[in-house]
C-alpha cells in the first residue's frame, strides 16, 4: 500500500510541475531535474533495501536480505520506481520525443524486457506454491514434535515430513525442476516401488503438479540471460537525456526479476547469471551493485552445497530440518531431557519460520500479481504513446 | 511372533493391575471383570495368533471386546484426571489393541492376501473403529506420565496406521489408471459414474464415451472409491492427520487437473514471450482450443472437482472448501495466463472477433464462478477473472476504435471508376455488420471502458449536458455513430474527387444506398443507430437523387421546355427549331454515352433512377415533339433532326448506369 501512496503523490507533483512549466521555455532544465530526482529516488530506495535495520532491531531479523519480508519490500521498491518512471516518460511529453533515436530503440527493448519479466512473474508465482508446499511439510513436523511427551509415533511422523521436505528442496536444486529422474523424491512418503506398480508415473505427475504454469522448456535462467543481454549503459550525449532513466528502469527490472528467481524456486534455474554489468561510476547503481554482490554470494554458496534456494526462510527450514532429522534418527523413547530442550528450541524456531511464511507468502504472491498488472498497464500506456506518434507521422490530418 | 511373546510377558506382569479400579465406580469394576475373564496369558496369545493369521470373524469378535474394554478405560481416565496422585495403569486391552491394529496393517500390506483397504468393508470398519480408540488413547495418555510407555506404543501404532492410510488414499486417488485397464479387460464398468450426475443414464459408457462427454478419466470415480476415500479421510482427520491427508489429496488432484488441462489445451503451453512471436493464424487455432478448454473447465471439470472434494471431505467442510479453492485457483490462473498473453499481442482489426469470443468466454467463466452457490471459489479467482476480462475488453474496444483510424487514413486521391461503391464503404460496413453480431458483447465492452474513463477523470471533465446526452444512448452506439460520421465525411471528401458533379451524386447515392442496404440487413445496426438516423439516411439519398436529376437533366429539360426562343415574331423559327433538336440530340447522346458507363449496381436504385428520369424526360420530349414536329418537313429533314422517337428515349434511358461502355456503339451499328 505504501507503494501506491508514493506513486500518487509523485504523479501529482510531476503533473503539477509540468503544467506549470509547460508554457515556459524551461522544459529541458525541468526534465534534467526530474531525471536527477528519479536517480536519487532509485538510489535511496535500494539503499534502504541494503540496510534493512531501519525498522527492525537485531533480535528480529525477519526482514534480512532475501527473507520474504525483504522480497516484499523489494517489490514495493519496484512498484515505486516503475510508477515514477512512467510519469517521467509519459506525462506532459510530446509523443514525438519518445520516438527519436536512441529512444526508438531503447523503449522497445525495455518493453521486450518487460514482457519477459511477466513470464518470470508467472514462474515465480508458481514457485511460491512450491515454497508453501515445504511450509506445510514443516508444519506437520512442528505439530508432531510439539507434542508432549514425544514418542516414537511423533518422531516418525516428523521424520517422514522432514525427509520429504529435504527431498523437495534438494530436487529443485540438483536437477532443476522438471527433470524426470528426481521426481520421485517429491512424493510424500512413498513405499518402495515394488509395493505399488506404476508409482514412478504417479510421482512424476505429483511432482509436476506443483509446477504446472510454465511452458515446457522454459528456463528462468535463460529468461534472465535474455533480459540482461542487451543492457548497455548510455554513453556520451545520450547519458544526459531520457535514455538514462530508460536504462535505470531496465536495470531495475532485470535486477528485481533476477533476485526473485534466485530467491524463489522456479523452473530451470541452473546456470543463472550471477553478474550483469552495471557501471560502478553511476551513483544510483551503487546500492544495486552491493545487493547484487550479496545475493550472488548466497547463490554461489547454494550452488556449491546443493542446498535450498536462497530464500532466507527456506534456508532456515532446510537447516532446521536437517538437524531435526538427525534427532529423529537417533531418537529412543524416552528421550533425554537435555536433548529435548535443544529440540524444543529448534522446533520453536521452525514454528516461527512457518508462521512468518504463513504470514508472508500469500501477500507476496499477491504483490507479484500486482507487479504483473502494473507492468502490463504501463506497457499499454507506453505503446499508446508510441501509437500516437506512428499515426501522427503516417496520417496527414484530413 | 517375537512381538506377541514380549507382549504376553508384559501382559502377565500387569495382570493384577489391569483396568485398576482405583475408584470403585461400576464402570471400572466392569472393566476389571471383563479384562480378568479374558486375560489368561495363553488365550490372549492365541487370540493374537488368530488375529494375525485369520483376520476374520473370530478376531473381530475379540476386537469388539477389546474396544469395549478400552472405552471403559478411557472413561476411567477421564474421571481420574482430577486426582493426580492416583494414576491409573493401562489395562492389557490397550496393548492388545495396538498389537491387533499392527497386525491388521500387516495384513493389509501383505500383497499375497490381497486384502487392501476397501476390499472387506466389515474388516475396514473394525479397523477404523480400532484406530479411533488408538487415536483417543494417544491423546488421553499424554496426561499421565506414568503411562508413557503405553502412550509411546499408541502413537507409534497410530503413525504406522496413518502411513498406511495415507498410502492407500493416494493409491485410490490415482486408481483411475488401474480401474481403466481393469474395466477394459472385464468389459464391464457398471459401477463407474460421474459424480456430478449420479443418475446419469449411461453408466455403461466406456472410456471412449467418457471422453466424448468431455470428462477426462481422472475425474471419474466409482461411488465405491469415493466412499473409501471418504472413510480414509474421515479416519485421518479424526486422528489428527488432516495435514497429511489434505496434502495427499491436493497433490494428486492437481496432477489430475494438470493432465486434464494438458489434454484440453493439447499439451502445448506457451509463455507470454512465445505468444508475442506467434503468427495470427496459429494463434487463432489456439484461441479456439483455449475457449473450449475454459468452457469445459467451468462446466465440467470444476463442478466435478468440487463434488469430489465435498464427498471425500464431508467430515470437514472447511478442508473441502480450501482444497477445492486451491485447485480452482491454480486451474483458473493457468487458463487466464493465455488470455493475458493475448492481451499483450499487437492489435489488428482481424483480431476483434476472436477477442470478443474470448471476452464472452471469460464473462461466462466469471458468472459461473459468481453464481456458485456454495461460494467455494476463492475471491481472488473471481477478481483475477474480472481483471483479465476487462483487459480483453479494453483490447477489443481499442481494436474497434482503430476503425476510426483506418477510415481517417484512407485518403487516396484517385476516385473509384464509374462512381461505384468504394472498397472502404464495403470494408467498413461488412466489418460493422459482423461486429454488430456481437452487439451485446460490444455494448458491455464499451460500457466497461467508458466507466474506466469516467473513473479516471473523476467526473470533472464531463459537464451536465454531456452526461444527459450520454445517458440517452449507449457508449457503443455512440462509438458506432462516430464511425458512421467519419465514413460519411470521408465519402463526402471522396465525392469531391469527381470532376462531374453528377457522377459525385451517383457516387454518393451508390455508397449511401450500400450503407442503407447493409443496415437493413442487420437489425442490430438499425437498432443501435435508431430510426431517426435511418430515416435521415433515406432522405439524404433522395436528396442526392434530386441533385443528380437537376445536375444532369436540368439542362435537357430546359432545352425542351423553353419555347420562347423558338418563336420569332410570333412564328416558329425553323432554323432555331432545327438547332434546338440538334442540341437536344447532342446533349442526350452525350449523357447516354457517359452515363451508360457509370455503375449503379444496386438493381432497385438503378431502376428507380431510370424510372424517375423517364418520368420527366418522356413527357417533356413527347410534348416537345408533339408540338414542334409539324414545323419540320416530313421525310429526310424530319429524320435528320428528329433522331429519336419517345420509345427510343425510353430504351436509351434504360441503358444508363450499366457500366457498359459499348452500348452506344452497338446501337449505332
Amino acid at each position: 500500500m505504501r507503494a501506491t501512496e508514493n506513486q500518487g503523490s509523485f504523479l501529482n507533483r510531476i503533473s503539477i510541475r509540468r503544467n506549470q512549466v509547460v508554457s515556459m521555455d524551461g522544459n529541458h532544465e525541468q526534465e534534467l531535474e526530474d531525471i536527477e530526482l528519479f536517480q536519487k529516488h532509485v538510489a535511496d530506495r535500494f539503499s534502504n533495501l541494503l540496510s534493512p535495520s531501519s525498522s527492525s532491531s537485531a533480535e528480529s531479523p525477519s526482514d534480512s536480505i532475501l527473507s520474504i519480508a525483504w522480497l516484499r519490500k523489494l517489490l514495493d521498491t519496484f512498484l515505486c520506481c516503475e510508477a515514477e518512471f512512467k510519469a517521467l516518460l509519459i506525462i506532459g511529453r510530446e509523443p514525438s520525443q519518445v520516438s527519436k533515436p536512441p529512444l526508438d530503440r531503447l523503449i522497445p527493448e525495455l518493453l521486450d524486457r518487460v514482457v519477459k519479466a511477466l513470464d518470470v512473474c508467472n514462474a515465480v508465482t508458481h514457485g511460491v506454491e512450491a515454497v508453501r508446499h515445504c511450509q506445510k511439510l514443516a508444519e506437520i513436523a512442528v505439530s508432531a514434535l510439539e507434542q508432549k511427551p514425544i514418542g516414537d509415533g511423533q518422531v516418525r511422523r516428523a521424520k517422514k515430513a522432514l525427509n520429504s521436505l529435504i527431498a523437495a528442496v534438494a530436487i529443485e536444486d540438483r536437477d532443476g525442476v522438471g527433470s524426470k529422474s528426481t521426481e520421485r523424491a517429491w512424493s510424500f512418503g512413498r513405499r518402495g516401488g515394488s509395493a505399488c506398480a506404476g508409482s514412478k508415473d504417479r510421482t512424476a505427475g505429483q511432482f509436476r503438479s506443483l509446477w504446472w504454469g510454465m511452458a515446457k522448456g522454459w528456463s528462468a535462467a535463460k529468461q534472465i540471460q535474455a533480459m540482461s543481454s542487451n543492457l548497455v549503459a548510455p554513453r556520451g550525449a545520450e547519458s544526459t537525456g531520457l535514455a538514462h532513466p530508460v536504462y535505470i528502469m531496465s536495470t531495475v527490472v532485470v535486477f528485481v526479476m533476477w533476485a526473485l528467481v534466485a530467491a524463489i524456486p522456479c523452473q530451470e534455474r541452473t546456470g543463472l547469471v550471477t553478474h550483469f554489468p552495471v557501471p560502478r561510476q553511476l551513483g544510483w547503481a551503487q546500492p544495486i551493485i552491493s545487493l547484487q554482490e550479496k545475493i550472488a554470494e548466497e547463490w554461489k554458496k547454494k550452488e556449491k552445497k546443493c542446498s535450498a534456494g536462497v530464500l532466507e526462510e527456506m534456508q532456515r527450514l532446510e537447516r532446521l530440518a536437517q538437524s531435526l532429522i538427525e534427532f529423529t534418527d537417533s531418537f529412543q523413547c524416552p528421550a533425554e531431557a537435555e536433548r529435548l530442550g535443544e529440540v524444543a528450541a529448534q522446533v520453536a524456531e521452525l514454528a516461527e519460520t512457518c508462521r512468518r511464511m504463513e504470514e508472508g507468502l500469500v501477500p507476496l504472491q499477491q504483490q507479484i500479481r500486482e507487479v504483473f498488472h502494473k507492468v502490463v498497464r504501463t506497457r499499454t500506456e507506453v505503446l499508446n504513446v508510441l501509437d500516437q506518434v506512428g499515426k501522427a507521422s503516417t496520417t496527414p490530418t484530413i | 511372533m517375537e512381538k506377541s511373546i514380549s507382549f504376553s510377558k508384559d501382559g502377565n506382569r500387569k495382570n493384577d493391575t489391569v483396568g485398576t479400579p482405583k475408584h470403585g465406580s461400576n464402570d471400572t469394576a466392569d472393566a476389571k471383570t471383563l479384562s480378568e475373564s479374558q486375560i489368561p496369558g495363553e488365550t490372549e496369545e492365541n487370540d493374537i495368533n488368530i488375529a494375525e493369521d485369520h483376520p476374520s470373524s473370530e478376531s473381530s469378535t475379540s476386537l469388539a471386546q477389546v474396544v469395549d474394554e478400552v472405552d471403559r478405560f478411557l472413561q476411567a481416565l477421564s474421571s481420574t484426571v482430577e486426582d493426580e496422585s492416583k494414576y491409573p495403569e493401562a489395562p492389557e486391552s490397550v496393548e492388545i489393541l495396538s498389537t491387533m491394529v499392527d497386525s491388521m496393517i500387516t495384513d493389509y500390506n501383505d500383497g499375497k492376501s490381497l486384502i487392501r483397504f476397501g476390499k472387506d468393508p466389515e474388516n475396514d470398519s473394525s479397523f477404523v473403529e480400532a484406530l479411533n480408540r488408538v487415536s483417543e488413547l494417544s491423546n488421553k495418555l499424554g496426561e499421565f506420565p506414568s503411562l508413557a510407555s503405553s502412550l509411546n506404543r499408541m502413537s507409534a501404532v497410530l503413525q504406522r496406521a496413518m502411513s498406511f492410510l495415507d498410502e492407500e488414499f493416494r493409491t485410490l486417488l490415482e486408481d483411475w489408471k488401474s480401474e481403466k485397464s481393469k474395466n477394459n479387460e472385464e468389459n464391464c464398468n457398471s459401477d463407474r459414474c460421474v459424480l456430478v450426475d449420479q443418475n446419469q443414464q449411461d453408466h455403461q459408457s466406456d472410456q471412449m464415451e467418457d471422453q466424448d462427454q468431455g470428462i477426462p478419466p481422472t475425474f471419474v470415480f466409482s461411488p465405491e472409491t469415493v466412499s473409501k476415500l471418504n472413510a480414509i479421510a474421515t479416519a485421518m482427520i479424526s486422528a489428527g492427520y488432516e495435514a497429511e491427508c489434505a496434502m495427499a489429496y491436493s497433490v494428486s488432484r492437481r496432477s489430475a487437473f494438470k493432465s486434464a488441462l494438458d489434454d484440453l489445451i493439447g499439451h502445448e503451453c506457451f509463455s507470454i514471450d512465445d505468444v508475442q512471436r506467434m503468427h495470427w493464424e496459429p494463434l487463432e487455432g489456439e484461441i479456439a482450443t483455449w475457449i473450449a478448454a475454459v468452457k469445459s473447465c467451468s462446466a465440467v471439470l470444476l463442478p466435478n472437482e468440487r463434488s469430489l472434494c465435498n464427498a471425500v471431505f464431508s467430515s470437514r467442510p472447511s478442508s473441502s472448501h480450501s482444497l477445492f479453492g486451491d485447485t480452482a485457483r491454480a486451474a483458473v490462473i493457468k487458463l487466464l495466463n493465455f488470455a493475458e498473453a493475448m492481451v499483450l499481442t499487437k492489435r489488428s482489426a482481424e483480431k476483434l472477433f476472436k477477442f470478443l469470443d474470448m471476452y464472452e468466454t471469460l464473462r461466462d467463466l466469471e458468472s459461473s464462478i459468481g453464481n456458485d452457490a456454495g461460494g467455494s471459489y476463492p475471491s481472488e479467482v473471481a477478481a483475477e477473472t474480472a481483471t483479465v476480462k476487462a483487459w480483453i475488453g479494453a483490447a477489443a474496444a481499442s481494436i474497434f476504435c482503430d476503425l476510426e483510424n483506418s477510415i481517417k487514413s484512407d485518403n487516396g486521391k484517385t476516385p473509384v471508376a464509374s462512381g461505384a461503391v468504394h472498397p472502404l464503404t464495403r470494408y467498413v460496413m461488412n466489418y460493422l455488420k459482423y461486429a454488430c453480431e456481437y452487439k451485446d458483447t460490444l455494448e458491455q465492452v464499451f460500457r466497461q471502458t467508458d466507466q474506466e474513463v469516467k473513473d479516471d477523470d473523476d467526473g470533472d471533465y464531463h459537464d451536465h449536458r454531456d452526461r444527459d446526452r450520454e445517458s440517452e444512448t449507449s457508449p457503443f452506439s455512440r462509438q458506432l455513430s462516430t464511425v458512421m460520421d467519419l465514413l460519411d465525411a470521408n465519402l463526402e471528401m471522396k465525392s469531391k474527387l469527381y470532376r462531374d458533379p453528377s457522377l459525385s451524386f451517383i457516387f454518393l447515392m451508390n455508397n449511401g444506398r450500400y450503407i442503407v442496404q447493409k443496415i437493413k440487413g442487420s437489425s442490430e445496426i438499425h437498432q443501435l443507430m435508431g430510426d431517426t438516423w435511418c430515416r435521415k439516411r433515406s432522405s439524404d439519398l433522395r436528396q442526392y437523387h434530386k441533385n443528380y436529376q437537376r445536375e444532369t437533366w436540368g439542362k435537357v429539360l430546359q432545352c425542351l421546355g423553353q419555347h420562347d426562343g423558338l418563336q420569332v415574331n410570333g412564328k416558329v423559327s425553323k432554323p432555331v427549331l432545327k438547332e434546338r433538336f440538334k442540341s437536344f440530340n447532342a446533349m442526350f447522346d452525350e449523357i447516354h454515352k457517359t452515363q451508360s458507363t457509370w455503375v449503379v449496381s444496386d438493381e432497385q436504385l438503378q431502376s428507380e433512377l431510370r424510372v424517375s428520369i423517364s418520368a420527366v424526360m418522356i413527357p417533356a420530349y413527347r410534348s416537345f415533339l408533339g408540338r414542334f414536329k409539324q414545323y419540320l418537313d416530313s421525310g429526310r429533314q424530319s429524320e435528320k433532326y428528329i433522331k429519336y422517337q419517345p420509345e427510343d428515349i425510353e430504351t436509351l434511358i434504360d441503358e444508363l448506369f450499366d457500366g457498359n461502355s459499348t452500348s452506344m456503339a452497338r446501337r449505332r451499328t
